[in-house]
């Protein structure tokens, strides 16, 4: 061992930060045409394939380069919320849960990506724009702080031979909302008078896990006419009678369901994935769950893909067209972005209909685009007999936003599952529905206290 | 000449502080010092980095007293505590308990012993997170192994193991104690094996065997050891994420959290990190003194006969 004297060591270490420091520009360069981005991984491999085809597309045509990370949906939320809290933030990241657009947007941590929505805004639905305009309690405004890439629908999926067995046909179905419900549970009492033991006519998602149950909430709520419950001003309607009785209807019908035995008692405690388990062993004859990764899930088996059929939503009680809420996933770009261009280049190249359309194609069309023309003008969305049925539903057919586009407060409404605890006060601590709404509607009145929206 | 002949030579004020800053650096002497510098300074660098700044911006995040006001007056919050502490409660002390009968067991000789043991402690070698998953999957009360078991021998309906609070929480408790309880046997099984053959040997002159020496040679002898694997158990249990997690997903309702898996739902699922890390922080009043009466213990030097 050498001598090394302190005098040594200090200018060693100086001379390594003078190096560090002299090599800075030549990094910064080089980061000039680089923006990092965390993608969502994809329900099937295709997906991430497809993103990365775009990268690569994107990069030989502009010389830039997208340093890009694809991570699992839990993780990639975690890595979300630990870069904004850091300020360590990537260039670009999907919004994980879509919802996150609304509360960073309010936080004024979101770069204002209008601009870029802009170069295909006449392509885009309403729907979309709205999901994508959300309010900044900073600037005190709207803005448009998400791109939109695709969304998500809630078709209904059925096993068709397990109602052929109880001795009906898929035509049978009632075409309005309670007695289409109701339908599935004469299946189910069909099913069991022949000795099946556990088979549920209805996969109604009542858990307290994911956004499953917000979904399901929701949709029966918008079935009921409480779709005003947040308007597009952002306020909170929850004293009106409509509404209260909407709310009131859709906490009743799944729960009363599940106490009759109709839903697996499982389904309150369920995740992500039980409902699409439960589907696929056959223990529920129906299933409301978004898009159509039940079906793409078990693509390679031909026999049992074929004998699912998707639908769309009934009709509401009194007859009418019931809008199907649609989940748009927007790409957002952090405040403090260290490269806010490539990250706005990208995402312009990205949202073209063509490349748009190519990646969700790969993607088996699991999820939908957010532009309505792109499958007016490709065949190929309705050439299989699930992704019309979806793609007529949640592109064709009518929809409306989130509530948090709206107001962020709805976020948290989510987040914390207050619909899905309310279910929960009905079936495990006695609650009556009505008593179950007003604890959820004070609890919803708190929250959005937090959310003051300034009206122009 | 060394710097021993400078001494020798030197004022008294000067050779006393010279002294002093060589005792200070630890009786090194020149470069050996600036060596010695060059090999902690990574080692400090690393402490700082993932020890100290983590622990102090935890406890930065965690500061603000509004975020416990919030946090108390969240009802699942107040059963989360609840649930805490019965985990612990229970699963700690079954656990360690099971363990210590169990490590007499694995005392005694013979092959199938050893096979057994190899057996035993396999729950604690495979990796958590599928074992919990499938303890999740066997346990559905529709589909389930447990419940498809219990209604192929006796033709009935088990009970829906993770759709009631207290089913649930009972099934992470068990989860956890079936991973751990092979770790800490083993553990108290290597406590019991450093028992010196001779007292043994002594007792039974005596005429003591069995319950007896158990009770006036093994208990007193791994009581410290006991003891510390308890208080070491409660302090790794506060923080098991997994067996709660992927068992009972916090469920039914949100109703089966414990602190750990509360702090993660509030920090990442409702982004709200300050109040996640505050969830665990507010553990601290239990930790605190545990980790000092284990420092405590730590330094107890004799056997405690």
């Amino acid at each position: 061992m050498g001598n090394l004297s302190r005098r040594a060591v200090i200018r060693a270490s100086v001379q390594l930060a003078a190096a560090g420091a002299l090599s800075r520009p030549y990094i910064a360069n080089a980061a000039n045409t680089t923006a990092s981005a965390w993608w969502v991984q994809g329900f099937a491999q295709e997906e991430d394939v497809a993103f990365r085809q775009v990268v690569e597309d994107y990069q030989k045509a502009s010389g830039n380069t997208i340093d890009y990370s694809i991570i699992p949906y839990a993780p990639e939320r975690q890595k979300i919320v630990s870069a904004i809290t850091s300020g360590d933030v990537p260039d670009l990241f999907t919004a994980n849960p879509a919802e996150i657009v609304a509360l960073y947007a309010w936080q004024g941590k979101l770069v204002d990506v209008g601009d870029v929505v802009e170069t295909q805004k006449s392509q885009f639905s309403e729907t979309a724009l709205l999901s994508a305009q959300c309010y900044n309690s900073v600037t005190k405004r709207r803005g448009t702080y998400g791109v939109p890439f695709t969304g998500a629908v809630l078709p209904i999926h059925v096993w068709k031979s397990l109602v052929e067995k109880a001795g009906y046909k898929i035509e049978d179905i009632p075409k309005t909302w309670d007695p289409c419900w109701d339908f599935f549970k004469d299946v189910q009492k069909k099913l069991r008078a022949q000795g099946a033991r556990n088979v549920y006519g209805q996969g109604l998602q009542v858990t307290a896990n994911g956004v499953d149950p917000n979904n399901t909430f929701h949709y029966f709520l918008i079935a009921y006419g409480g779709q005003d419950i947040v308007t597009k001003d952002g306020l909170l309607h929850v004293d009106d009678p409509k509404v209260r009785a909407a709310v009131i209807k859709a906490l009743t019908y799944p729960t009363t369901s599940l106490k009759q035995g109709f839903v697996p008692p499982s389904a309150v405690n369920w995740n992500d994935a039980d409902d699409n388990n439960a589907f696929h062993s056959k223990l529920i004859v129906m299933d409301l769950d978004g898009t159509i990764s039940t079906e793409v899930a078990i693509i390679k088996d031909q026999e049992d893909y074929n004998d699912i059929v998707t639908m769309g939503l009934p009709l509401s009680n009194e007859g009418q067209p019931v809008p199907s809420q649609l989940t748009v996933v927007n790409a957002l770009i952090p405040v403090g972005a260290k490269n806010v261009a490539v990250a706005k280049d990208f995402l312009k190249y990205f949202i073209q209909p063509k490349v748009n359309n190519e990646w969700l194609k790969v993607g088996l069309g699991r999820n939908i685009p957010v532009m309505p023309q792109i499958v007016k003008d490709d065949p190929w969305w309705f050439a299989d007999p699930h992704r019309k049925a979806y793609t007529t539903q949640g592109v064709i057919g009518s929809t409306v936003p989130a509530y948090w586009a709206f107001n962020p407060a709805y976020s948290q409404v989510q987040t914390e599952h207050v619909w899905s605890t309310a279910w929960n006060d009905i079936l495990n601590n006695g609650m009556t529905a009505d008593a179950a709404a007003d604890k959820a509607f004070a609890r919803i009145k708190e929250i959005f206290a937090k959310y003051p929206i300034v009206q122009s | 000449m060394s710097s021993t002949s400078v001494l020798e030579f030197a004022p008294s004020a000067i050779r006393q502080r010279i002294t002093t800053w060589r005792h200070l650096r630890g009786g090194l002497k020149g470069s050996e010092y600036a060596w010695a510098i060059a090999f902690l300074v990574p080692y400090v660098g690393v402490f700082l980095a993932f020890v100290v700044y983590p622990a102090v911006y935890g406890l930065w995040m965690g500061s603000e007293a509004s975020l416990y006001s919030e946090l108390f007056s969240d009802p699942i919050y107040q059963s989360t505590v609840v649930n805490t502490v019965l985990f612990l409660g229970i699963a700690v002390n079954l656990k360690m308990f099971c363990a210590l009968l169990l490590s007499g067991f694995f005392m005694r000789r013979g092959w199938w012993v050893k096979a057994l043991l190899m057996i035993y402690v396999l729950p604690w070698a495979v990796p958590a997170l599928p074992t919990f998953i499938s303890i999740h999957w066997m346990l559905n009360g529709e589909w389930g192994l447990i419940n498809n078991a219990i209604y192929q021998i006796f033709h009935i309906d088990g009970p829906a193991w993770l759709d009631s609070r207290w089913f649930a929480l009972g099934s992470a408790i068990y989860s956890h104690i079936w991973k751990w309880m092979p770790f800490w046997t083993v553990i108290l099984l290597a406590g019991r094996m450093a028992i010196p053959q001779d007292l043994y040997d002594a007792a039974k002159v005596d005429g003591a065997t069995g319950w007896r020496q158990f009770v006036h040679i093994n208990l007193p002898l791994i009581a410290n050891l006991y003891l510390i694997c308890t208080l070491l158990s409660t302090i790794f249990s506060l923080g098991d994420f997994n067996s709660v997690f992927f068992v009972t997903g916090g469920g039914p309702a949100n109703s089966t959290h414990v602190l750990a898996t509360l702090g993660i739902r509030d920090a990442f699922d409702l982004a709200q990190p300050r109040l996640g890390v505050a969830a665990v922080m507010s553990a601290l009043p239990l930790v605190i003194p545990l980790v000092i009466i284990l420092m405590r213990k730590l330094k107890t030097a004799e056997v405690q006969l």
